[in-house]
């Protein structure tokens, strides 16, 4: 993989940071798929499980236009520059998310409006059952395929270092003492290699030249790992800066809309009260289909910037996880409230990448749910979403 | 009369059960393997019932009960069925009991956040709570953790001694499933759990304990669950948490929406065919693409007209049937012709055929939304099957019933 996370240390206070960073940057995109669930929920009081789907028929769209300009297996790439191919591939991914929610709506949801809100949600499952098992028939899925790193332009490929603490003066000082003595004893036994006829039948001058090479290697090695643990870095994947900071972008645009613009103020109206919205000549049903337009978009986005700079592989179940974390985050920060998604999301990717640091990675999935249960039961309205909270 | 009544039905369900197992002595393992499997979905699906139609708690995270049943039976069994000197027979049942009271107290542990929690929000906190689980023994090193566990006895070893295949326990768990729901739906001790269904704070105000009703209903639902879990580890002789995904959880509760929320007589005859049709896939040929095309704008079309149908004509109802008849045969007719004519076009025409077993999810899930858009309550909504509706059809006389209808 080519931006992974920064390598994986245990959790101590010195490392805390760089815990804290990567779940500040995977729980950015969280907060987008969280915002489309809080805005569904808002409206329509209908908790959107086929949203994890759209995130994940995002990512397919994006790789398929990753495919179409040129970046399949065994192609060589188009003749322009990659930073445009991503942009392409984050607009066709975003456009064809708002299509698909738009269609979803229209087809699943809508006609489902007047029924017990209980039907909605067996029919949201269905839509996500119908993506998952039907995008097997027809989406490439075995073996996954990922988008190809060469979509990357250059200068994402190293990541962003930032040091908190140099690194020890004096430990530093005795690993460049120690050099001269490794490079020197190695030098001695590849030059004694040579005259040696088999590897594993040597010389008593030979197995004494390879003890001393090995004992002067060791003490190297482990006085340049303690200068280097001495210092405090905190390393940073450009890809997932650019990531996060398209992020905020996104969600600026976000917030412009829905507190600057009449579409917002629109959908303000509607999840506050549905039926008096309509009673004061709001279009619902317009208004709901832009709700779905803009979540189903950031979905989108966060789909194909995941799926580019992370480079999983593919299969057709890629949004179930993200999907449920998403969930979880929206509840977390009072589910139909916008500012508490973007908190939620940001405190679900800590928390997760704490549990990762803490040694329990294998349970990285069950955190978002205990957090989900633990939310539900002692605060159910979630970290912003009390009565008094404006809500989208 | 109703003592005699009452023994002939479990005269009768004892024979069902046992020229069941009869029978499937005669068949072909994996035919044998469908009766048995069909049993377990029964009881599950008439459990899950209990809890989501007749008490109207949204439960999604029914395959978690079942998996604390299967480990917990499979666990105990492994470790000391050696040691018990029991009868093959006895210990089944012995495993049965356990395996249902260490589900039960799952599901206690699931209802209680029932108490304070309504609708959605308590079907993502049990389906939450049944991948938790799931994760949980996946991680778990001493009861097989991700590489599953193997189970002994299995069924041969277990039934050895009685000279049946085991086949009969399984239904007859299903069948006292079946008894334990529809009973308690006759009986004063049923209504609760139908108001509370209703209306929770109406039913409250009427002197209805609606804790203890909500988690008697996790409790009961969940110990059948537990105990099919422990028939299941036993037939099996083999335990993996993939085998207790949420897409078991939602096969289940589809079985449970088809058949009608709240009707057993639904979700016995849900769970059957539902288990059943996408098995008998496998046996088919593959299936070609234009076909598959064919039908995808075949079902849309007969969804829109049967919803047009059902929201806007007001013609008598018989009209109403006859003209939705017709509409569903047209639709499969051009369904079938488009797959015919699709076949023209190069890209349909020349694409692999796909195996029509993959096809089983997806049927599942078209299954719930066309429901959903179409009958809402279920095929059999909150009806049950009942000998007087019998003689109905029969063109006799309705005999009026004592009982408390529901």
């Amino acid at each position: 993989m080519l931006l992974t996370h920064a390598p994986v240390a245990e959790l101590t206070f010195s490392s805390l940071p760089q815990f804290f960073v990567n779940g500040v940057l995977n729980g950015a995109i969280y907060a987008l798929i969280a915002l489309g669930y809080t805005m569904v929920y808002g409206v329509l009081r209908l908790i959107n499980f086929a949203h994890g789907e759209v995130y994940m028929l995002g990512a397919y769209a994006a790789l398929l236009t990753s495919y179409a300009l040129g970046y399949g297996p065994g192609q060589s790439g188009p003749g322009f520059p990659s930073i445009l191919t991503l942009a392409i591939m984050l607009l066709v991914s975003m456009s064809f998310c708002a299509l698909l929610g738009v269609l979803i709506e229209r087809f699943a949801y809508r006609p489902m409006r007047s029924q017990p809100r209980i039907a909605s949600l067996i029919t949201a499952i269905g839509v996500s059952l119908l993506f998952q098992f039907g995008g097997q028939l027809v989406l490439p899925v075995s073996p996954p395929p990922s988008i190809s790193e060469r979509v990357n332009p250059d200068f994402l490929r190293t990541p962003v270092e930032i040091t908190l603490k140099a690194p020890d003066r004096q430990m530093v000082a005795t690993a460049t003492s120690l050099k001269p003595a490794y490079e020197a004893a190695k030098q001695a036994w590849e030059e004694q290699k040579k005259h040696e006829a088999n590897e594993f039948d040597l010389s008593p001058e030979g197995k004494t030249l390879r003890t001393s090479f090995q004992d002067a290697e060791r003490a190297y090695q482990d006085a340049a790992r303690k200068a280097d643990a001495s210092a405090n870095k905190i390393l940073i994947p450009k890809g997932k800066l650019v990531m996060f900071s398209t992020s905020i972008f996104l969600m600026i645009i976000l917030w412009w809309l829905v507190t600057r613009t009449s579409a917002g103020r629109a959908m303000r109206a509607v999840s506050h009260d549905f039926n008096a919205a309509s009673l004061m000549g709001i279009s619902v049903d317009k208004t709901i289909t832009f709700t779905f337009i803009i979540g189903s978009a950031l979905a989108g986005a966060a789909a194909m910037m995941l799926a580019t700079f992370q480079g999983t592989p593919l299969t057709t179940f890629y949004g179930v996880q993200p999907g449920v974390k998403a969930f979880v985050a929206a509840v977390l920060g009072g589910i139909g409230n916008i500012p508490g998604a973007v908190i939620g999301g940001l405190l679900m990717g800590v928390a997760e990448d704490l549990v990762i640091g803490m040694g329990y990675s294998q349970y990285k999935d069950a955190i978002a749910l205990v957090i989900l249960i633990g939310v539900l039961l002692l605060r159910p309205g979630g970290i912003l979403g009390s009565s008094k909270v404006e809500k989208v | 009369m109703f003592w005699i009544s009452r023994l002939g039905s479990i005269l009768g369900a004892l024979l069902f059960c046992f020229l069941l197992d009869k029978v499937t002595g005669g068949l072909s393992d994996f035919s044998s393997r469908l009766v048995v499997l069909a049993g377990l979905y029964v009881t599950l699906s008439v459990s899950l019932n209990l809890i989501n139609g007749i008490t109207g708690q949204f439960s999604m995270g029914h395959a978690a009960f079942y998996q604390v049943g299967a480990y917990t039976a499979g666990y105990l069994s492994v470790t000391y069925f050696s040691k018990a000197h029991l009868p093959g027979f006895l210990w089944i049942v012995l495993m049965m009991i356990v395996a249902a009271i260490g589900a039960a107290l799952a599901g206690l542990i699931v209802g209680l956040p029932s108490l304070r929690l309504k609708g959605d929000y308590l079907a993502i906190v049990t389906l939450g709570f049944g991948e938790i689980i799931r994760i949980v023994v996946q991680n778990q090193p001493s009861i097989g953790g991700a590489y599953g566990m193997n189970v002994q006895p299995k069924f041969p070893q277990l039934f050895a001694s009685t000279g049946t295949h085991g086949v009969w326990l399984v239904w007859l768990l299903a069948i006292l499933c079946i008894a334990v729901c529809r009973n308690l739906l006759k009986n004063v001790h049923g209504l609760p759990f139908l108001a509370v269904r209703e209306d929770e704070i109406a039913s409250s105000a009427m002197g209805v304990n609606v804790t203890g009703v909500k988690v008697t209903a996790f409790l009961i639902g969940s110990a059948f669950a537990g105990a099919a879990g422990a028939l299941l580890a036993h037939y099996e002789g083999f335990l993996s948490p993939t085998m207790f995904t949420m897409e078991l959880s939602f096969i289940v509760l589809t079985m449970v929406v088809l058949g009608g929320t709240g009707s057993i007589t639904g979700s016995t005859l849900a769970a059957i065919v539902l288990f059943y049709l996408p098995e008998k896939l496998r046996d088919l040929p593959p299936v070609p693409v234009s076909f598959l095309v064919g039908a995808v704008i075949g079902a849309v079309g007969i969804v829109v007209f049967l919803k047009k149908t059902i929201d806007n004509y007001h013609g008598s109802s018989s009209q109403k049937t006859v003209r939705m008849i017709l509409g569903t045969a047209t639709g499969i007719v051009v369904a079938a012709a488009l797959g015919f004519v699709l076949k023209v076009i190069p890209t349909i025409g020349h694409a692999a055929p796909v195996e029509a077993a993959k096809l089983r999810m997806v049927i599942f899930a078209v299954t719930l939304i066309f429901l959903m858009l179409l009958r809402p309550q279920g095929v059999f909504a909150h009806h049950e099957f009942s000998w007087s509706w019998v003689k109905k059809l029969l063109g006799k006389k309705d005999v009026p019933t004592t009982a408390v209808s529901t």
